[in-house]
């Protein structure tokens, strides 16, 4: 048990933390890239945000005393609200062009 | 006085301009031009020669720089100044010359006035006239020229003005035979001549005849070879071959009497002024080459025999012009015996004194043709009444050329058959010079008389001929009287002897004006012992054969003692070799032509079809082939496909590897955007 404990030791504080926000970048960024679904494909997108979001909390929390970080996390949340909002409509006139929801359907920027 | 000889051929060259393009449209068809222009050259010619006669000698030169062209470096490299070999050419005026130019222009003039008659109304009138100022004015070039070449391109021109009118009436094929016959034949001579003429610039560096002469007795030049002959005889040679051909010596004589078939104004131009003296001015002028070459025995050879043989065919003719025809190639023979035998002043006396008598023969031959309208003696007779002037202007030259005292040929005559006797006493080896001299002159007196008897004594042969003959008018009957008295010995002669009348007659002009010739010439004339005698003897003998000659002439054609067809009947094998003309034309067509010369001929055109044609001109097209397809190859496999297509067919994969990228699907950007992340994060890490 310990030697399991002492094992994942390093995944206590800082780098446990950075840890969750890797793998929520990692999920994230397979989402975009593996959904075929448009709306999957945003809810990735959301997910890479608040992976980098986190990274802005966690080095805040550990590395300065300053809030700095929490305040830019904060921004980040209205943006990426503000920016689902563009997507989403952009996605709406996406099914009105296409009545499909398939990302691979936009391929417009090949020509 | 060079200045002003030298517009003495350009006059008769400035007319022949005109009359070839206005001459048509001008009125009489421009005859007055080409007459015009030929006097103008007379009273040029006259003043020079009224000073040769009154001061005894004339002299004087003009020189230009024809062309200049660079033959090397002086010393060895570059950076040297360039050594120019310069053609000079000029005009040169002796008394050689103011003699020929004053019988020329004098000769040309008469001719040109008898032909306004003679020609009248011939198709092609101003062309005749054209011709025969382009002739005139060739002949007087090559007079007045003081170089080689110039003389040699006035050659050619006179050579192509015979061409031109012996062909003048080219309706008649006979005419274009003859005129081709002239052409070719002299063709022969003349470039012998211009070999000569390289030899000369090879040994003397120039053919100036003045340097000729003083570079002549140079030692050293004696040692050159030319394809293994000394040099000079090789020039001499040649000179002498330039001469055969031009003045219708043997064996080249075949084009003259054919020539006949031109107009006889032309015939009378080309005998007398023109043409044939060309060819012994020629060796008059080059008489210290031949001397030096030591060519002068072989050219009295040629003389002789050619002065002989002609003489033999005249008998046998019985066309008027033929007869006149042979007669001036024996003639023009004794001038080049007289040039060999070293006569020299006699030969060139022989030149003038004939040019004016044989002048006057053939314009009266012409005024007979004129008349009656036929050239056959047989068809003649009779005609001394009815043409009286006519008669007497040829029985005047015929005395003339038969060398009957008092006339101008017995003077010139008598002088080279003296030189000619003198040559065969002092070398006795050669004394068939003289033999066959005086033989031609007996026969010469012979076939000259019965000429005359044929034409004009005796009864009409043809009434209807005879019957419509008359005199010539005004322009054609003057030059002929002119000439016959030209005829006449005191022109010509030497002191009478009578004081009183040797003071009012320049007698002496003639010798005065041969010394100093012979004296810029370097010739020394002998006036040995045996000279004097053979001076008396020669005049004897010349009067004996003269008269033998005249005197059977008259009983055979005027008398009837003798019959001459009994005599043809004795002397039938001689005569059948005369009427063949020595088989010289057989021997030049069958034998020489077609047996030699078309084989020969058909030989050089297998070799081009076979050599030239199929093995260099097919050959190189076939290599041509080959190279072709090997290029072609290279240019369809390397250059077209390999390069040319290769660089489309590169673009096109690039382009297509380049395409699979550009899917426009956002994912597979993003997704390939973080594969580069990854990689520069893991570049940054490691």
């Amino acid at each position: 048990m310990s030697g399991l404990a002492s094992g994942l030791d390093w995944l206590t504080g800082l780098h446990g933390y950075l840890a969750v926000a890797a793998s929520l970048f990692v999920l994230g960024a397979v989402a975009v890239i593996s959904r075929k679904n448009a709306i999957g494909v945003l809810l990735g997108v959301e997910l890479m945000l608040n992976a980098a979001g986190l990274n802005f909390v966690i080095f805040s929390k550990y590395r300065t005393a300053a809030i700095d970080g929490q305040i830019v996390a904060l921004f980040i949340i209205f943006i990426a609200a503000a920016e689902a909002a563009v997507a989403l409509a952009i996605i709406l006139r996406f099914y009105r062009l296409k009545h499909s929801m398939d990302a691979s359907e936009a391929n417009l920027l090949r020509d | 006085m060079a200045q002003q000889a030298l517009w003495i051929p350009l006059l008769p060259l400035m007319a022949f301009v005109i009359q070839v393009f206005f001459g048509k449209k001008l009125p009489r068809q421009g005859d007055f031009v080409s007459v015009l222009a030929i006097f103008g050259s007379f009273l040029l010619a006259a003043p020079i020669f009224f000073r040769l006669v009154t001061t005894g000698d004339v002299s004087d030169s003009l020189s230009y720089t024809w062309m200049s062209l660079p033959v090397g470096f002086k010393g060895s490299g570059t950076g040297h100044p360039p050594v120019n070999f310069e053609i000079v050419i000029g005009v040169l005026v002796n008394n050689l010359t103011a003699i020929m130019l004053f019988m020329v222009t004098l000769c040309s003039f008469l001719i040109h006035l008898f032909s306004t008659g003679y020609m009248h109304g011939e198709p092609r009138y101003h062309l005749f006239f054209a011709y025969i100022s382009l002739f005139s004015a060739a002949m007087l070039g090559l007079v007045i020229s003081d170089n080689l070449l110039t003389f040699f391109i006035c050659w050619e021109l006179m050579g192509l003005c015979s061409y031109l009118l012996i062909g003048f009436y080219y309706d008649r094929p006979s005419a274009i035979n003859a005129s081709l016959k002239a052409f070719m034949t002299t063709r022969v001579g003349d470039v012998l001549f211009f070999l000569g003429i390289t030899g000369l610039f090879y040994v003397f560096k120039t053919s100036n005849f003045t340097q000729v002469y003083q570079l002549v007795h140079n030692e050293a030049l004696h040692e050159l070879m030319i394809i293994g002959f000394p040099a000079l005889t090789f020039i001499a040679f040649m000179v002498m071959l330039g001469t055969v051909g031009k003045s219708a010596q043997f064996p080249l004589h075949v084009w003259l009497p054919d020539a006949m078939e031109g107009p006889t104004p032309v015939s009378a131009l080309i005998h007398a002024a023109t043409m044939v003296a060309a060819g012994v001015f020629l060796l008059i002028r080059m008489y210290p080459v031949l001397e030096a070459g030591h060519m002068l025995p072989v050219v009295g050879y040629v003389g002789a025999i050619t002065a002989f043989l002609a003489a033999m065919l005249a008998i046998v003719q019985n066309d008027i012009k033929k007869v006149l025809a042979y007669s001036t190639i024996s003639q023009l023979g004794y001038m080049v015996m007289g040039v060999g035998v070293g006569a020299f002043a006699a030969a060139f006396l022989h030149l003038v004194t004939h040019a004016c008598f044989k002048a006057c023969l053939f314009l009266c031959s012409g005024s007979v043709i004129h008349a009656v309208h036929t050239q056959d003696m047989r068809e003649m007779g009779g005609l001394r009444s009815k043409m009286p002037i006519t008669f007497l202007a040829m029985f005047v030259s015929t005395l003339a050329i038969s060398g009957v005292p008092f006339f101008s040929g017995f003077v010139s005559k008598d002088r080279i058959l003296a030189g000619a006797l003198g040559y065969g006493m002092e070398h006795s080896q050669h004394m068939l010079i003289p033999i066959l001299g005086f033989a031609a002159a007996g026969i010469t007196a012979f076939y000259m008389f019965r000429l005359i008897y044929m034409t004009f004594f005796g009864h009409a042969r043809d009434e209807h001929k005879h019957h419509h003959a008359h005199e010539q008018p005004a322009p054609m009957v003057i030059p002929l009287i002119i000439l016959a008295s030209l005829s006449l010995a005191i022109w010509f002669a030497g002191p009478t002897g009578i004081e009183s009348v040797d003071q009012i007659l320049p007698v002496h002009w003639y010798d005065d004006a041969m010394e100093s010739v012979q004296k810029s010439m370097g010739i020394v004339e002998e006036h040995s012992e045996v000279h004097h005698t053979a001076h008396s003897l020669a005049m004897v003998f010349s009067l004996v054969i003269a008269g033998l000659g005249i005197g059977l002439s008259t009983l055979m054609y005027l008398k009837a003692v003798f019959n001459p067809a009994t005599w043809q009947k004795m002397f039938m094998p001689l005569y059948t070799v005369l009427v063949n003309l020595y088989y010289f034309d057989y021997l030049y067509m069958k034998i020489l032509i077609q047996k030699g010369l078309l084989n020969f001929n058909s030989m050089l055109a297998a070799f081009d079809d076979r050599v030239v044609d199929r093995i260099f001109v097919d050959g190189w097209g076939r290599a041509t082939l080959v190279v072709r397809s090997v290029v072609g190859k290279f240019d369809d496999i390397v250059v077209d496909r390999l390069m040319v297509d290769g660089t489309g067919y590169g673009t096109a994969t690039a382009g297509w590897l380049v395409r699979r990228f550009q899917t426009g699907q956002a994912q597979q950007y993003l997704a390939l955007m973080l594969i580069a992340l990854g990689l520069f994060t893991l570049k940054f890490v490691l």
